[in-house]
């Protein structure tokens, strides 16, 4: 446990030293994006002169936007290259030696990482609460970001499986990339989900991706949510990416050591 | 042909205190301090010379070569290569000097030094046939024909350092500089490189400026040393007059039948005896060198002697170590 | 002047085929470029379309018009992924490493052999899908001949502009210890850009326009071939594309000088 927690400790101290890298990285994306869409849906309403689209009225549609940032900002991190650079460079060597694996290591990292962004999110969440008054039940909102958080546990299981592909793959951050553009888009991030195709709507909430935004941005609304449901895909989800990774990575160990990299 | 007055060079080294509590304080406000690299140096090289940079890791000889080079600038002073000032880096100037650097490379990695050299080729505007003729002769020179069209990742770092080299001289430098160009090689492959550079010398006459922590290189190539410390130039000179900034002593070793138990005669030579105390090194001056060694001789079990200069790796070793003997210069 | 121009082509000419032979390599990489950016697109495009399925404007353009603008973006956004993208990436890493010393030794202006020595093959042929794509809109949205004939120049002006923030953004990785954060900057302004300026409230939008003059990268020259009238944010465009670029020779001589070249 002392060591996990010596690994977090450096992990934080190096946020501290790229503090402007984490920021512009992992943070302000998702501030530009709140932006954006703030802008165009406001854009879309006023050409519209509609006070309704697919059940959200204007100031509904810059919360639902506003949460989805909240939401986001724990379940979906920036991709990272670490995985696939230690490959390729060798250093993961040092892991087959230290009595700490690479996917501690690289667990710790991201155990780090996640903290700092669980206390920005909290702290955008409660502010946000007391400055504009919005009503939030205590219940769905620890519901929510604990959705949140099983959903960036599997964003991670995703990104350690494609960094693992770096065994086989000079460049995996195109797999990552892919990943996000598909997420952003089919997990409400851009636009509700219930103005998506009743057919996608069906078949999107058996994938991982309404869990990583839509799903925790209706709870924090008050909307009835089959949260049963909810935890068990994502589960399923998560056990079927973290077995993929471990076999990929005994595959990968037996590559790496029979070729002395 | 290179002309320094009073060049030096700063740079701002930031701080942090180590651990957590460090970086945050290094959030808030950045402290750093003013190192100086280079104190101000002056230096005076001719067209055709070998000069061989000395001095300890981090004593400024690299920062002093990208000086010249034109990579850095210099924070003062007045400096000229070729007639030109080097941080204006002048189209004229770039295209007659190449600097090689035994840490980093220029090459491709993930293609057969061949299509780094015809991008190199364009670069200098190397008009065709001319190429083809130093891709030739070079490539005999050093023997890599076999490898040019192999992808550079695959070669050994001997042979990459060969194409590291060739590369560099594809447009015939009038300057070459070589910032370890040895560095981490085999005992063959810097002999190599050695003969080679010695060759090409021979024949194009370029200026060479080279640093290396072998001290075979500078003694294989350099005509004339500069030793830098802590950004001082503290000796430049021929490499006989380095040889002997000890005075003019001469190293005598000895082997002997048994262990020597009488060993007064030797104390004033500054003997190093090896464990078994049946062999001695010790530091003669050249004018001793007859009565001393027919002495020993004489007097004691030898069964193997020999004698040499005192070599320029113990004068620097002594130097580094006692600085004081050097007068500033 | 004509030699110096023969010279460089015959240099980028180099830098496409040892690119595209590095490429080879890896073929894998290659075709998940290609599929990347295909989702991207794709993505971008539906997202309208969901749009539009409930209003029929966004400001005053109907869903056409803002398609053609979101192809023009994209068009710019596939040239910018194939000719300068991956320099970008890593240049900081040339900046760390002290590889920027072998680029500075070389008879070639530096800024053309550090941002435009990398050339992504795999982007490339992704002009395949944005070009058609930006061609069939035009037609949709009934573009006259005239505009027809600008559209070239106005996808080159739209790339330099383009450029030029994208170049400066790089250029303060010299005074920055941390480079690849720049990039993600460099993104999110590429982001924003993606969408007609109308959207954007006034403050921002002129903020956007005529102080980080993202927004004239797209809204200049599209609301220009839509409204010949509407010609501020067009001329406003050729302006800054000028200005940014003497910024660029400015801030690269600057950062030059600035430059420490990590030791060994």
């Amino acid at each position: 446990m002392a060591k996990w927690f010596q690994c977090m400790k450096v992990v934080w101290s190096n946020l501290m030293v790229y503090k402007t890298n984490f920021i512009l990285q992992s943070i302000s994306p998702l501030f530009v994006f709140l932006f954006i869409k703030a802008s165009l849906w406001t854009a879309i309403y006023k050409g519209a002169e509609r006070v309704e689209i697919g059940g959200y009225d204007l100031n509904q549609m810059l919360t639902y936007h506003l949460w989805i940032m909240v939401v986001t900002l724990i379940s979906i991190g920036a991709i990272s290259q670490d995985l696939s650079q230690d490959i390729r460079l060798g250093r993961i060597t040092a892991y087959l030696i230290y009595p700490f694996s690479l996917f501690e290591f690289h667990f710790s990292g991201f155990l780090a990482r996640q903290s700092v962004k669980l206390a920005i999110a909290l702290f955008t969440l409660f502010g946000v609460v007391l400055a504009l008054k919005l009503p939030l039940s205590v219940t769905s909102g620890g519901w929510a970001i604990l959705l949140a958080l099983w959903a960036g546990l599997f964003w991670f299981f995703l990104n350690y499986f494609f960094g693992l592909l770096g065994f086989w793959l000079e460049e995996t951050w195109t797999l990552g990339v892919m990943s996000q553009v598909i997420t952003y888009f089919l997990s409400g991030a851009i636009i509700p989900l219930e103005l998506y195709p009743l057919w996608m709507q069906k078949i999107l909430f058996f994938t991982p991706f309404p869990y990583i935004g839509f799903v925790p941005v209706k709870l924090i609304m008050g909307s009835e949510v089959a949260l049963a449901q909810a935890f068990a895909v994502l589960t399923l989800w998560i056990a079927f990416i973290a077995l993929c990774g471990y076999g990929l990575y005994k595959r990968g160990l037996r590559l790496y050591t029979a070729a002395g990299m | 042909m290179i002309h320094a007055q009073g060049v030096f060079k700063e740079f701002r080294l930031y701080k942090k205190e180590a651990g957590f509590k460090g970086s945050l304080k290094a959030f808030f406000s950045r402290q750093f301090e003013i190192k100086r690299a280079i104190a101000p140096l002056d230096l005076e090289i001719q067209r055709g010379e070998i000069i061989g940079l000395l001095g300890p890791n981090g004593a400024g000889k690299t920062t002093l070569m990208k000086m010249l080079t034109g990579i850095i600038v210099p924070s003062g002073g007045r400096l000229s290569v070729l007639g030109c000032e080097p941080a204006q880096r002048l189209k004229y100037f770039r295209q007659r000097i190449a600097l090689v650097m035994g840490q980093k490379s220029q090459l491709w990695w993930d293609l057969p030094a061949m299509d780094s050299f015809l991008l190199i080729q364009k670069y200098y505007e190397i008009p065709p046939k001319a190429f083809k003729d130093r891709v030739e002769e070079l490539s005999d020179l050093l023997r890599v024909s076999a490898y040019l069209n192999v992808h550079v990742r695959k070669l050994s770092l001997g042979e990459r350092m060969k194409v590291e080299l060739m590369a560099s001289l594809l447009h015939e430098p009038e300057v070459l500089f070589l910032d370890e160009p040895t560095i981490g090689l085999d005992l063959l492959s810097q002999k190599n490189i050695r003969d080679f550079l010695f060759q090409y010398h021979q024949k194009r006459n370029p200026t060479l400026i080279l640093t290396s922590h072998y001290m075979a290189d500078i003694e294989a190539l350099a005509q004339r040393v500069v030793l830098i410390i802590e950004g001082h130039k503290r000796f430049d000179g021929s490499i006989n007059k380095f040889e002997n900034l000890l005075g003019h002593n001469k190293t005598l070793n000895f082997t002997f039948a048994q262990q020597i138990k009488e060993f007064n005669f030797f104390s004033p030579y500054s003997p190093r005896w090896n464990a078994g105390g049946k062999a001695v090194e010790i530091t003669v001056p050249e004018g001793e060198l007859r009565q001393v060694a027919s002495h020993i001789l004489a007097q004691y079990p030898v069964t193997d002697f020999s004698t040499q200069k005192t070599p320029i790796e113990r004068v620097l070793e002594t130097l580094l170590n006692s600085p004081e003997l050097l007068k500033e210069t | 002047m004509l030699k110096q121009i023969q010279q460089y082509l015959s240099v980028y000419q180099s830098f496409v085929s040892t690119s595209f032979a590095e490429s080879m390599n890896f073929r894998l990489h290659f075709v998940l470029l290609i599929v990347m950016d295909l989702f991207f697109y794709g993505s971008a495009f539906f997202t309208i379309e969901i749009i539009y399925n409930q209003v029929t404007v966004i400001g005053t353009w109907n869903k056409h018009q803002v398609m053609f603008f979101l192809a023009f973006m994209l068009s710019i956004n596939q040239l910018v992924m194939t000719m300068t993208s991956e320099a970008y990436w890593r240049f900081p890493e040339l900046l760390k490493s002290g590889e920027l010393d072998f680029i500075l030794l070389k008879p070639v202006n530096s800024l053309f052999l550090t941002f435009f020595r990398y050339i992504r093959p795999g982007s490339a042929f992704n002009i395949f899908f944005t070009f058609p794509a930006l061609i069939y809109f035009g037609v949709k949205v009934d573009l006259t001949p005239l505009a027809w004939g600008l559209l070239p120049f106005f996808l080159l002006f739209a790339f330099l502009l383009q450029s030029a923030i994208d170049l400066l953004i790089a250029t303060s990785m010299f005074w920055m210890l941390e480079g690849t954060g720049m990039n993600f900057l460099r993104m999110e302004f590429q982001q924003m850009s993606r969408w007609p300026d109308f959207i954007y409230p006034g403050l921002f939008r002129n903020l956007f326009s005529f102080g980080v003059p993202i927004l004239l990268i797209g809204s200049g020259p599209i609301r220009f071939l839509f409204n010949p009238n509407d010609f501020i944010p067009f001329v406003a465009m050729l302006g800054a594309c000028f200005l940014l670029w003497v910024l660029v020779a400015l801030f690269w001589k600057k950062g030059l000088r600035a430059y420490e070249s990590a030791s060994s």
